[in-house]
């Protein structure tokens, strides 16, 4: 919806107490309201508009708390931010979890790390912050507390035990990890049973939490840019460029033609990889040998057409705000796009061959299902929303860097289950190739990167990042360093709704629907 | 299931001779600095460098391994950049002298992985260690979960605080002789993340470290020449990775 | 001593010990029970002893009823090994229950448990050495009363607890009734009661008399002995019984279930048919397979043993149809060794039987509970308790060099002698059977894997409460059981001699002759085999053991005839020597050689690096057993009492609520359409009762009429 419905539809419902404004060069639809009304005017967004819940930016400014919820929709101009501020010594606001599911680790990391409350949440606490692991009362994300202060660490506390849903005789709870399998993220997860199938299961995440959005307060932009790229580096050209797309936002620079395109060139180059690299975790979660050895291959080449072209296997050292760092010739891209469509083919004929392997879908079809009505309440993105029929992409609703240009489709399946998600991944990773294509004969001589002078604003920067769509918020102080860095990435919404997949399936499966997720920790936890 | 043994046997041999005689594909490094002389711009140089892995001694630029991020601000957008070579194989001598694991353990090691806070980079270039360019397990190395098997243990990232007490755990559940490999910028100097009060300064600070292999990620082979370094099969190449210039706390 | 005497000193140990026990004071009637109890216990397994190595018979005419019979004692083998075996459980029970006493667990029912206790040894022992039919249904009355009464000293006085000792007495009399309409039955043709002039009148009866005979006698008698369907009594009984009588009424009482099926059917009536022995084949392998089902998924102590003995005794009397089949059909060396198998398992059975539920007694003393999903880590605590409980454990879990795995192993070799039945009827049934039995030893294995694992092993979940070792009188005990499980594990080749006079009373040869063959024991047996066979039998080796153990150490299984007998042999005395030998032999290799140069550590559990291994974060019993309650679903068929998500904000799960009900097999297969169709009947024929005056004086008038009609056509 853009603005003037919007002010109409505020008007006709709340007049006077709320009121519509354009949030600085974001192009943002803001929404302010008061805290009582904040229910009402957020459940507008979702129901009557439409929209998705992105997440929540919690920000303490000097005298007040400011919370803005964001909203996206299907159209450039679907893009609403609700905000409500409140006085500092008054942190309690009311929660959105009983109409909107999406908010509800949102909601409990802001109360980890700031300490602020959310009336009518059923289970705030023991979520940034394990309760065995740290006292009460810690908010690291206040402007009080020192991110260089002494390293904390305790003793485990004997008294804690893990919460209980299940309650039937016999019935007791597996612990899995932190450390656990082979190569594997560290991540724990407590599985209720009575012995054959898992009843509940719960995540515990947060063990790689590194505090990256404390870190970079008081930072310059280039360090922060190192910082965006490294706490989730499998993805860490998406997450640099949407870093960068939000400190162009505020410097109001327009990024080069150049630069856009081969932007364009080397996140659909990532998304290929990104997706091979899963392929091959679900070919291995299912222990068929040869697929996972035929999907490594193809993981590995493109690691080293990644590296050939860039230098860096992971895209690293490419972006700058403004644009890219160095040029990279157009010859290497054409050659790049060559090994790419070569690599492709080995990738189809694997889809090809997984669809007849019966013993292989007897693992994934019809396992670890999430529904279309689950999806939109828990504000799932990426391949595992769109497999499960919940068709958005920000390449498709909210472009950027010039995707509107772009012919490509937008793979959408319906029945939620792993194979659905594989199917998805497979038909992505054709049409980056698809993109890639378009993007290396698109490419123009001219310059790379305009100087960027981010001062005193605040911005959201969007991407399609190859798991999902991931926001970056920035806000700059009047020297240019970072004042507030919040990443909502996509692992943070899938993650959420991990447990209702394992449930009702034996342990044997759960590695498998864990490995059809695509689910990082490390972009969880930064 | 045919058609899997006939794809594979279709497929060819992929794996890379390494050790045997030097690995020469394209894309399988991202290089590291190298010091060395340099002229004027040199202090220019050592300011562009994020996270103070640069340092300038009488027109010497010295570069501590253990903190590169590995973000190319030494050599992309400068005049003059950086030396910097293309080779993989990155690990300095033990970190206790004549410690390699020695004769029972040069061809079949068990190691396990823990990370303790890792970007997931380090952890995936481990992951390709099992792929078939790689395939580590013709070296004799194998992973284990579980550490009453382990010969090695592999740290990737900063060790966060909420990890701290499990990779503690990890060790003291290892039987003797056991080594312990530190990959990663993140796990020799605390990468970007530290130091700060949920990450240590690498894995030194909470375990006694015998192997160092820098790089941010390393790529396999570096890994690779790490673990062959660790049981004595392979010469460490680097000076030690940190003759670490005096740095102000960040 | 003469065998006489033994049974004066007996009775009278057993007397004495009432009249004291009338008398004196509650602190005194724990080593009343110990003395007395002990002395007759001895004397019994002494009388029973005797009369099996000797082979004589004793009877004794007590008092004659004119018109009836005479009351007759009598102890032949049969009634011996029964007798032995009671002798040598009531031994350790005593010692078992004079401690409990002692320690005041019955509440100030010390008196009248004695004195019921001792009655109860004394009319179970004239059970056994009744020698006619009017006093034993008379003893088994007794006993019966007894049973009930002893169960009711139970201290807690839940309403449960009293409808399981009304439910006992009422299967136990229905089953006396059944039996004793078999009795009437088979004295028809006969001059007198007694043994003698019974199984002569059996002789002439017709085919239908007969298998009417074994209908009632087996399930009248079967009802003591817990067979499918008259079973449903014995898990709540034995449950609700005082710790101080399990032991009693599992390893004793049972046996006279046994006791009379096999007096009856293969004693008095030998079988002329296969067809009962089939049934009974049958019938044994559903109780067991039945028994054992409901052990596995039972968390309850002594519930879980009271299906097991189910289990065991539907194993017995598998034997035993399957020595009735082999009685049938001319076969007589396989009947003796079926015979032999099943008084071996039923002596094996009341052995580690009562040592678990003295083992389970003390964990229920010192813990407070019963429920292994509450139980864990009691090895630390109870160390010995353990050590005889997983004495137990091994002997139910038939694993060498334990008594179980004698027993069961010949049980199985008597299944596959079906091979030389004729009937191929006959031969599906044996074959049926064997798997199902063969079915039943490996789930036991499992059950008995999970009572010591939850029970002893693993991580303690009870909360703060202090556990101390069981008391020296239950150790002791505890000892004993564990001693004779291990003694006839080992020592089969004399159990075996022992026991053959009783198999050759139920018309049999010498099992002896086939299962330790005397040319195997020693030299001078070689001279009845032809030479060159005797040549090459030398070769095998099987002097060997002569030097090493002293007497016979094999025990063989054999048959292709005496010219080319083929030998499959297997001693678990050797066995116990070779164990303990690689034992030795595996514990110098590893200190003298593999860590010799190592330095051992010793440091926490592998837990996955969590912060915390919790209890609740282990194995419980009901998750361990879960398999089988899934595989078997349709047998349990579990009807859910509640599955409910408790839910807030529309997705947050604040609690699963789940409990699923099972009403047992065959309560539900038998017990609840009989009761259902019962009741029907009764419901309509309350139709009648409406309370009109009219209607009832129309009923006396229509009564009348046809008392009139029929006295006018006589």
């Amino acid at each position: 919806m853009n603005r003037t419905e919007l002010e109409e539809q505020i008007e006709r419902q709340w007049l006077g107490q709320a009121q519509v404004g354009v949030d600085g060069a974001t192009r943002a639809v803001e929404v302010s309201c008061t805290r009582a009304l904040l229910v009402e005017v957020c459940r507008h967004m979702v129901e009557h508009g439409d929209l998705g819940f992105a997440g929540l930016i919690v920000e303490e400014a000097a005298a007040e708390w400011q919370l803005r919820y964001v909203f996206y929709g299907d159209r450039p101009t679907d893009r609403v931010q609700v905000r409500v501020s409140a006085p500092l010594a008054e942190n309690v606001f009311p929660s959105l979890v009983a109409w909107i599911h999406g908010a509800d680790w949102h909601e409990r990391e802001a109360q980890d790390l700031y300490g602020v409350r959310f009336a009518g949440h059923p289970h705030l606490g023991d979520f940034v912050l394990h309760e065995d692991a740290w006292q009460e009362g810690v908010a690291p994300m206040r402007s009080g507390f020192d991110a260089q202060a002494a390293l904390h660490h305790r003793l485990p506390d004997a008294d804690w035990r893990p919460r209980r849903i299940v309650q039937e005789p016999g019935a007791f709870v597996m612990p899995v990890g932190p450390k656990f399998s082979g190569v594997t993220e560290s991540a724990h997860f407590l599985l209720e049973t009575v012995g054959e199938d898992v009843i509940r299961s719960s995540t515990r995440l947060f063990y790689k939490w590194r505090a990256v959005e404390k870190l970079a307060e008081g930072k310059t932009v280039e360090e922060v840019l190192l910082l965006a790229e490294r706490f989730a580096a499998m993805t860490a050209f998406g997450h640099g460029l949407a870093f960068s797309q939000a400190i162009e936002s505020i410097g109001g620079t327009e990024v080069p033609a150049r630069a856009q395109t081969l932007r364009v060139f080397l996140a659909e180059l990532e998304r290929l990889r990104q997706h091979a690299g899963a392929i091959q975790e679900i070919c291995e979660s299912t222990a068929l040998a040869i697929a996972t050895s035929q999907a490594g291959i193809v993981e590995e080449e493109l690691l080293r057409v990644s590296g050939e072209l860039t230098g860096h296997r992971y895209l690293f050292g490419l972006l700058a705000p403004g644009g890219l760092l160095c040029d990279l010739p157009t010859a290497a891209c054409r050659r790049a796009l060559g090994r790419s469509q070569e690599i492709l083919a080995r990738l189809n004929e694997l889809e090809r061959r997984l669809g007849s392997s019966s013993s292989f879908l007897d693992r994934i079809e019809e396992v670890g299902a999430i529904s279309a009505p689950t999806a939109k309440a828990y504000s799932l993105v990426g391949p595992v929303a769109r497999a499960s029929g919940l068709a958005r992409d920000l390449r498709r609703a909210q472009p950027y860097c010039g995707y509107q240009a772009f012919d490509f489709e937008v793979p959408v399946e319906q029945e939620g289950d792993g194979y659905a998600r594989l199917r998805v991944l497979f038909a992505e990773a054709r049409q980056s190739v698809r993109i890639m294509q378009q993007a290396a004969a698109a490419l123009r001589e001219g310059e790379v990167c305009r100087p960027v002078h981010a001062r005193g604003g605040a911005a959201l920067g969007a991407v399609e990042a190859p798991r999902g769509a991931t926001f970056h918020w920035v806000r700059v102080d009047e020297g240019g360093r970072i004042v507030r860095y919040h990443a909502i990435t996509p692992s943070f919404a899938n993650w959420h709704s991990f447990h209702l997949a394992a449930e009702n399936f034996a342990f044997q499966d759960f590695p498998i629907i864990l490995s059809t997720f695509d689910l990082s920790v490390a972009e969880n936890d930064r | 299931m045919s058609q899997w043994v006939i794809k594979g046997i279709r497929t060819g041999i992929k794996t890379s001779a390494y050790p045997r005689r030097a690995e020469g594909a394209a894309g399988i490094t991202p290089g590291l600095a190298r010091g060395g002389g340099f002229g004027a711009g040199a202090a220019g140089l050592v300011d562009r460098c994020l996270t103070h892995a640069l340092d300038r001694t009488e027109g010497e630029i010295s570069v501590d391994q253990r903190r590169c991020v590995h973000c190319y601000r030494c050599v992309r957008g400068v005049a003059q950049p950086l030396n910097w070579d293309m080779t993989y194989e990155w690990t300095g001598p033990m970190l206790r002298p004549a410690n390699e694991l020695g004769p029972p353990f040069q061809r079949s090691i068990h190691i396990i992985v823990v990370d303790a806070g890792d970007c997931g980079a380090c952890l995936n270039e481990v992951k390709q260690l099992n792929n078939p360019h790689y395939n580590m397990h013709r070296l004799g190395f194998f992973i284990t979960p579980t550490p009453r098997h382990a010969d090695v243990l592999l740290v990737v990232g900063p060790v966060t605080d909420q990890m701290r007490f499990a990779l503690k755990k990890v060790y003291d559940a290892m039987p003797t002789p056991k080594r312990v490999l530190a990959v990663g910028a993140c796990a020799l100097s605390g990468g970007v993340f530290a130091k700060s009060f949920v990450c240590a300064n690498g894995v030194a600070e909470v375990l006694p470290v015998d192997v160092e292999v820098p790089g941010n990620p390393p790529p396999p082979l570096a890994i690779l020449h790490g673990l062959l370094v660790a049981v004595g099969r392979q010469p460490p190449r680097l000076a030690p990775a940190g003759h670490a210039p005096a740095t102000a706390e960040r | 001593m003469g065998t006489g005497t033994l049974m004066i000193l007996f009775f009278a140990a057993c007397g004495t010990g009432i009249l004291i026990s009338a008398g004196a004071r509650p602190a005194y009637q724990g080593s009343i029970l110990v003395g007395l109890g002990c002395l007759a216990a001895l004397a019994a397994a002494a009388a029973g002893a005797q009369v099996l190595l000797s082979g004589e018979l004793f009877t004794q005419s007590l008092w004659s009823l004119p018109g009836l019979t005479t009351l007759t004692l009598r102890l032949d083998p049969l009634s011996a090994a029964f007798v032995l075996v009671t002798g040598l459980v009531l031994l350790p029970a005593s010692l078992y229950a004079g401690g409990e006493l002692r320690r005041a667990s019955l509440r100030g029912r010390e008196r009248a448990f004695t004195v019921l206790l001792l009655a109860l040894y004394a009319s179970v022992v004239l059970v056994l050495i009744a020698g006619d039919a009017l006093l034993l249904l008379l003893a088994w009355e007794i006993m019966s009363i007894l049973c009930y009464l002893l169960v009711l000293t139970s201290p807690s006085r839940e309403d449960g607890e009293l409808g399981s000792a009304y439910r006992l007495l009422a299967m136990g009399e229905a089953g006396t009734l059944a039996a004793a309409l078999g009795f009437l039955v088979l004295a028809l043709g006969a001059s007198s009661l007694q043994f003698d002039a019974l199984k002569s009148a059996a002789a002439a009866l017709g085919a239908n008399a007969r298998f009417g005979v074994f209908l009632l006698t087996f399930f009248g008698f079967g009802v003591k002995a817990g067979l499918v369907p008259v079973n449903s009594w014995l898990q709540p009984a034995y449950e609700a019984a005082p710790r101080a009588f399990a032991p009693v009424l599992a390893g004793v009482t049972l046996n006279l279930g046994l006791y009379g099926i096999l007096r009856v059917n293969a004693d008095l009536m030998p079988a002329a048919q296969a067809g009962p022995g089939l049934l009974a084949l049958i019938v044994g392998t559903a109780s067991a397979l039945i028994g054992i089902l409901y052990a596995t998924i039972d968390n309850d102590l002594k519930a879980m043993l009271a299906h097991s003995s189910i289990e065991n005794a539907g194993i017995v009397v598998a034997a035993l149809g399957a020595g009735m089949v082999f009685v049938a059909t001319g076969h007589p060396a396989l009947a003796a060794i079926a015979f032999v198998a099943a008084l071996y398992h039923m002596i094996n059975h009341s052995l580690y039987k009562a040592l678990l539920f003295v083992g389970a007694g003390a964990v229920e003393t010192h813990t407070g509970t019963r429920d292994m999903d509450r139980l864990g880590g009691l090895i630390r605590w109870m160390p010995l308790t353990a050590l005889g409980f997983l004495a137990g454990t091994l002997s139910i879990a038939a694993l060498p060099p334990f008594n179980g795995f004698v027993s069961e192993w010949l049980t199985l070799q008597v299944m596959l002698r079906a091979a030389e039945l004729s009937s191929i009827g006959s031969k599906i049934v044996f074959a049926l059977c064997g798997a199902a039995l063969a079915l039943t030893a490996a789930l036991a294995v499992t059950c008995f894997v999970k009572v010591f694992a939850m029970s002893f092993l693993g991580m303690r979940r009870l909360e703060q409460r202090r556990v101390t070792d069981a008391a020296p009188a239950t150790l002791v005990s505890m000892a004993i059981l564990a001693v004779l499980c291990l003694a006839f594990g080992v020592l089969p080749t004399y159990v075996i001699p022992l026991l053959d006079p009783a198999s050759m009373q139920l018309h049999g040869t010498s099992a002896s002759d086939a299962l330790v063959p005397p040319f195997f024991a020693s030299a001078e047996g070689h001279g009845g085999l032809p030479a060159p066979f005797a040549q090459e039998f030398h070769d095998l080796g099987a002097q060997v053991g002569e030097a090493v153990l002293p007497g016979r150490g094999l025990v063989v299984l054999h048959r292709g005839g005496t010219e080319n007998p083929v030998v499959f042999a297997m001693s678990t005395s050797y066995m116990l020597l070779a164990l303990i030998g690689l034992l030795l032999v595996s514990y110098l290799v590893i200190r003298l050689w593999l860590t010799r140069h190592r330095q051992q550590s010793r440091r926490e559990r592998w837990d996955g690096g969590v912060r915390q291994l919790l209890p609740e974060m282990t194995y419980t019993a009901t998750g361990f057993s879960n398999p089988v309650r899934v595989i078997f679903d349709a047998i349990f068929r579990p009807t859910t009492v509640e599955d409910t998500r408790e839910t807030v904000a529309a997705h947050f799960r604040m609690a699963i609520r789940r409990e699923k009900e099972r009403v047992h097999l065959v309560d539900r297969l038998v017990f609840q359409p009989v009761r259902s169709a019962t009741l029907g009947l009764a419901q309509r024929l309350a139709a009648m009762h409406h309370g009109r005056i009219n209607a009832y004086v129309t009923y006396a008038f229509v009564a009348l009429l046809i008392v009139f009609a029929v006295l006018a056509m006589s």
